[in-house]
């Protein structure tokens, strides 16, 4: 598969391939089932942000490895 | 006359100049290559710090309870994960990033301080966040 799939701008990696936008649509898609069920499961709207964000980050932590891992080109020159 | 063209053609012929030196693309590469490891490391950091904040939050909203009691707790329960997350990724962002640091100083020659920091200030965040976290975790003991 050809690289790069993400360009990073700041702190975050937008995609630059079709991989990437699939990469970036499942992590959505992931962390809206999470929040749906961290919100069935907790007792306030703290609770469900609290627990929420905690794996909102993690996502991102992940995403943002697979970024780095994948942002580079094939050919460097 | 060929001598005439050949003298023609030294006079057109200009000194071979390098509008950019191999140098300079390095230095561009390892700035580059050490924002890229700063803002992985970032992400990463996040996570303890996050953990942090909430026990800070503990602390303040439950009374009785300490900062240090709380991340005893957390240890007890969570015993691997702790050191994963406060004690050894802290470790290896550190010494990432201070390679990235040394690498960019090393490069840039005798750099300007203003514009040294400016390349590398990102880094530097991340050292002294990955430090704190690593601080907050010794604390327990």
């Amino acid at each position: 598969m050809k690289l790069p799939w993400f360009k990073r701008i700041g702190i975050f990696y937008i995609p630059k391939s079709m991989i990437g936008w699939i990469m970036l649509l499942s992590g959505f898609i992931y962390a809206v089932y999470i929040f749906i069920d961290i919100d069935s499961r907790s007792h306030s709207v703290s609770d469900t942000l609290i627990n929420f964000v905690f794996n909102l980050i993690i996502i991102g932590a992940v995403y943002s490895l697979i970024g780095y891992l994948t942002s580079r080109s094939d050919n460097p020159d | 006359m060929e001598t005439e063209n050949f003298e023609n053609k030294l006079i057109q012929m200009t000194k071979p100049e390098v509008s950019q030196l191999k140098h300079q693309d390095m230095l561009a590469n390892a700035i580059t290559k050490a924002k890229d490891k700063s803002v992985v490391s970032w992400w990463w950091l996040c996570i303890p710090l996050y953990i942090i904040a909430t026990l800070l939050m503990k602390t303040f909203f439950i009374p009785g309870t300490t900062l240090i009691s709380n991340i005893q707790k957390l240890t007890g329960k969570e015993m691997y994960s702790s050191v994963l997350f406060f004690f050894l990724l802290p470790i290896v962002f550190i010494t990432i990033n201070f390679i990235s640091i040394r690498k960019i100083y090393l490069l840039s020659g005798n750099p300007k301080t203003v514009n040294f920091i400016f390349s590398i200030w990102f880094n530097a965040v991340v050292i002294i966040f990955s430090m704190l976290v690593i601080l907050i975790y010794l604390l327990k003991i």
